[in-house]
């Protein structure tokens, strides 16, 4: 009985849904990476079909209405945020399919007819922080930058009028640590929470045990399906990737499982999800050590694209019904470890110098193909750390090269940050080495933070570049929703945006137990000069007799007095005075010939 | 002895040459002491850089000199690149041959005017009056003192602005007691441009040349009236080149607030880091006041008979007390010294002032080193140094002035210190009469 009034609330759901016209759908991409590790990307997509209008958020179905809100009330059109702790490596894991830096990264673009953006993003970011319980609020225009050529929209724009670069802010905080408080806020974004589908996966216990994992948010405008694209609908997309180390989960053996590295099974689909796919890459099956995959997939899909072919075992979670199960992949014979061919393009980034007076940033961007490739290098700076625009340098085999375009913004102390944009060809095959000086910077110190020696963080660059070859390539692309829209989708050449190592720099701190004594101090020698020119400006020089005192005063004046003139005898007969006036503080003796 | 003068010449050269085209170059260039955010010369490359690309550099922090001043070292680094080391060489020796024949001239001006005042005097030793010798010999100490000087040699090797900034302070000197009234007020304006402070010296400039004019007010006015429009006018030369008014604030606004605080020779960097944010203005404005109007009234007032003198204290004065002091500062106001030399003998802290100098150059440094680069040490060390350096300077203009005013006690009421036969003494008294 329970059974039937369950299926009839579903039912009444997914008709609700139909009328409603917005779908939700959950994925979720496991990838055995060449170095050991298992890549693991969630994403959950709400594709709701209406047009633009701050109206429509007030009701909402499967969309979060909270986020919604945000969104109307700040008339965005665009919005990406990424929240992340640790680092993905590219030399040796490949491409994300969304790439995020360290710590947290915000970019948005705002509606053509919002006024006043640097006011609309500060109060955004504020209303973020609230929402993911993150230090959003930290972000403001001393830390934003508006690139103009290396974020572009990723969903719709208008052609006859495209929005341009001062409708966007971009804003990284590599400082922020991610945590459970900020995956619970996340979790409660999706339709059905983390109580039903592959959102139950996801335990903060398991979840924090990664070497690297990174929660996203992302919203744009896409065109509705075969239309020209006049009335552009909403897709929401929130992602979740993870980065396993087996070593770590269990060093005996290279098997894994969903319950070895979630610590759960699998327990059947989110109800309100059109769709629920797991995506198991098993192209290493054919290059590396042969594994067995239980269950049996429902589906072998074999995608090619950009001249590399790569096979994927679809597991239709609708079909499993509600029981746990497990999906495991075990090796016949030891794994052996194939050498890793680095990605297209990759990239590091480290600071130069020593002491805390003058350094440097240099980015090596290694390009492993045998064209040429054209990159934009992007360089957001806080402004405690300025830099030096003429010495910015590009080398390439220990050969100067002129870069294609630069873009320099000067930063301003506490008011704007460096923003630094370069257009430049790599070589192929070669290393390009790009480094700028920058100054040590003494600040306030009421604007170190509580553990100042721990250091200042700079955020990652960015790296776009358009790839010619689709090696590594993990992403969607544009105009796809879905994860089976990257099957097969061969294209002239694949967006990727990757980002660098954020540094910590140290800068030189003062004592922070000494400001009454620098005042003192200070003062103290400001009095020293203002004393006696006091005295000069307003006294006369006069010729005073000795007086002499009675009583005891008089009597040791008188002395000192007498044994002066004894002592100026004996000196080759000069006359040695005293002039016991304290004010002066150089006119304590005259000497006289 | 002019021999002597040009070996001079050719030594100092040859010394500031090598010294720019060695390795020790950068390394000098560098030093917080010589180097500030005003005058570097890494951050003039930089703003004709952003120049020439179309930005305008006074939208960042790293380019702080004036629009005139941007234009002049862009044109010096597109054009001759290669020359600019003879440029700043050039201009040091310029300013010390222009200390030179200032100092002639005034020294000259005040044996002249001992001459014609000497039935005035006291009976007094010889050793107080200037001598025929001093004309000689003061201005060969003055150029010394700045070929030679350390401060001076390295500002030069470092190409820091410094050393323009004091060739219009030469010129404005030497325009001065030649009587120049347009040369001076160009050079004045000029120098104001870039360090801002010297603007108060058009007080003691309108002193000295209003010497000995009928009509005294007038002509004062009159080099005011002119001064004024030439700084007007290169400050609308400066809005013209800069196209907006925004260098007003890079350039004036940085010196006025302070807002960066790399450590350099001066007062303002440390007491400014550790100061509570609610009393910045106030002590702001306090330590301003101090730096550029405290002293010229009552030095005015003090003085009004040796412009020239509150002309040296003056530009003492501002290098102790202005916000980014560098060592050229100290090195320029220590070469006027010589051309005081009539008041030496009343002068008691040269040794302790010379022991802090020396102490204090060699200690400056070596804290750095171990503050910034050992980690060893920390800012407290560096500030102590700056504070010590800055209390020897602040002895030397303070003993300059008593010594000046005893001297003049001396001159008028002769050396003797006795009333009546008996011993007295001299004291400062605040008095009506």
């Amino acid at each position: 009985m329970m059974k039937h009034f369950v299926f009839f609330i579903i039912s009444i759901h997914l008709a609700f849904c139909v009328f409603q016209e917005d779908h939700f759908y959950e994925e979720l991409l496991l990838k055995p990476l060449p170095s050991g590790h298992v890549y693991s990307y969630f994403q959950f997509t709400t594709v709701w079909n209406t047009d633009y209008n701050s109206h429509k958020f007030d009701h909402s179905h499967l969309f979060p209405r909270s986020l919604g809100e945000v969104v109307g009330r700040f008339n965005i059109q665009e919005l990406h945020i990424s929240l992340t702790e640790g680092l993905w490596r590219h030399e040796s894991w490949g491409y994300p399919v969304n790439d995020a830096p360290p710590g947290a990264e915000v970019w948005a673009w705002f509606r053509k007819d919002c006024e006043d953006v640097d006011k609309k993003w500060k109060e955004l970011t504020a209303a973020l922080s609230g929402l993911l319980c993150a230090s959003l609020n930290f972000i403001d225009s001393s830390n934003s930058i508006s690139p103009e050529l290396s974020f572009r929209l990723s969903g719709a724009d208008n052609l006859l009028n495209p929005l341009n670069h001062t409708h966007l802010r971009y804003a990284t905080l590599p400082r922020e640590i991610v945590c459970t408080e900020n995956l619970t806020p996340w979790k409660k974004l999706l339709p059905c929470d983390s109580k039903k589908g592959l959102a139950t996966l996801l335990n903060a216990g398991h979840i924090h045990n990664t070497n690297y994992h990174s929660l996203g948010i992302h919203l744009r405008q896409i065109c509705k399906p075969d239309s020209n694209c006049e009335e552009p609908i909403i897709e929401l997309t929130q992602t979740v990737s993870l980065v396993y180390d087996l070593v770590i989960l269990e060093s005996s053996t290279q098997d894994w499982s969903v319950r070895k590295l979630f610590g759960i099974g699998l327990g059947g689909s989110c109800p309100l999800a059109e769709s629920s796919l797991v995506y198991l890459d098993v192209s290493s099956n054919q290059t590396g050590s042969p594994f067995l995959l239980t269950p049996e997939p429902h589906e072998r899909v074999v995608s090619s694209k950009g001249g590399y072919t790569s096979e994927f075992a679809v597991f239709d979670i609708k079909k499993m019904g509600d029981k746990l199960f497990n999906i495991a992949l075990t090796h016949e014979k030891p794994r052996i470890y194939h050498l890793n061919v680095p990605p297209v393009i990759y990239a590091n980034r480290y600071i130069v110098g020593y002491g805390q007076e003058q350094g440097g940033i240099v980015t090596k961007l290694h390009n492993t193909h045998w064209a040429p490739i054209t990159v934009i290098f992007l360089e957001n700076i806080p402004w405690f750390v300025p830099i030096y625009f003429h010495t910015l340098k590009i080398r390439s085999g220990g050969k100067e090269i002129k870069p294609i375009l630069k873009k320099f913004v000067p930063g301003k102390e506490r008011i704007r940050p460096y923003y630094l944009e370069v257009v430049v060809e790599l070589k192929p095959r070669s290393v390009t080495e790009i480094s700028i000086e920058f100054d040590y910077m003494f600040l306030k110190w009421q604007e170190y933070p509580p553990d100042a020696n721990h250091g200042f963080y700079v955020g990652s660059a960015v790296i776009t570049a358009l790839l010619p070859v689709a090696r590594n390539f993990t992403g969607l692309p544009q105009e796809g929703s879905l994860f089976a829209s990257s099957m097969n989708a061969s294209r002239p050449s694949y967006l990727i945006q990757l980002r660098t190592e954020a540094l910590i720099i140290n800068l030189p701190t003062p004592d922070f137990s000494m400001p009454y004594n620098v005042i003192c101090l200070a003062c103290t020698v400001v009095a020293l000069a203002f004393g006696p020119i006091h005295n000069i400006t307003t006294k006369k020089l006069l010729m005073m007799k000795i007086n002499n005192d009675k009583g005891i005063g008089g009597f040791i004046k008188r002395a000192k007095f007498a044994l002066s003139k004894l002592k100026s005898k004996f000196q080759k007969n000069e006359t040695t005075e005293e002039t016991p006036n304290s004010c002066s503080c150089s006119e304590t003796k005259n000497k006289d010939d | 002895m002019e021999v002597l003068v040009l070996l001079e010449y050719l030594v100092a050269t040859v010394i500031r040459f090598w010294l720019s085209k060695s390795d020790y170059n950068k390394l000098i260039a560098d030093r917080v002491e010589i180097s500030t955010p005003l005058n570097s010369w890494k951050r003039v490359t930089e703003g004709a850089a952003l120049y020439n690309v179309g930005t305008s550099p006074y939208l960042g922090d790293m380019f702080h000199d004036n629009p005139l001043w941007l234009v002049a070292f862009n044109w010096m680094l597109q054009n001759v690149p290669q020359y600019i080391t003879y440029i700043f060489i050039l201009s040091d020796m310029m300013t010390a041959h222009l200390l030179f024949l200032t100092a002639q001239k005034f020294v000259g001006n005040l044996l002249t005017r001992q001459i014609n005042e000497q039935k005035n005097y006291a009976k007094v030793s010889r050793q107080l009056l200037v001598s025929p010798e001093d004309v000689r010999m003061a201005p060969i100490f003055v150029v010394t003192a700045y070929l030679f000087n350390p401060y001076t040699v390295l500002t030069c090797a470092a190409h820091a602005t410094t050393v323009f900034a004091n060739l219009f302070l030469a010129i404005m000197l030497y325009a001065t007691v030649n009587g120049h009234i347009l040369l001076c007020c160009t050079a004045l304006a000029l120098s104001a441009q870039q360090a801002m402070y010297t603007v108060i010296l058009i007080v003691p400039v309108c002193m000295y040349l209003a010497q000995g004019k009928q009509n005294k007010t007038f002509y004062m006015a009159m080099i005011a009236t002119t001064f004024s429009t030439i700084l007007c006018g290169l400050i609308y030369l400066s809005y013209h080149i800069a196209g907006s008014w925004d260098f007003v604030y890079a350039t004036y606004g940085f010196i006025l607030t302070v807002p960066d605080l790399r450590p350099n020779i001066g007062l303002f960097w440390y007491f400014f880091t550790e100061m509570f944010e609610h009393f910045r203005v106030l002590f702001l404005c306090a330590f301003q006041m101090n730096a550029a109007v405290l002293y010229l009234g009552p030095l005015a007032f003090r003085l009004h008979a040796e412009p020239m003198l509150l002309s040296t204290s003056l530009i003492t004065l501002i290098a102790i007390f202005k916000s980014y002091p560098s060592l050229g500062d100290v090195g320029f106001y220590l070469a006027l010294l010589p051309m005081w030399k009539h008041l030496f003998h009343y002068m008691q802290q040269g040794f302790i002032v010379s022991c802090f100098f020396i102490i204090t150059s060699v200690l400056g440094p070596t804290v750095w080193h171990l503050w910034i680069y050992n980690r060893s040490a920390n800012a407290n060390f560096y500030f102590g140094v700056t504070l010590a350096f800055a209390t020897a300077q602040i002895f030397l203009v303070t003993d300059l002035l008593f010594a000046y005013i005893k001297r003049e006690y001396a001159v008028m009421h002769g050396l003797p210190r006795t009333i009546d036969g008996k011993e007295a003494k001299l004291v400062l008294e605040s008095s009506n009469f």
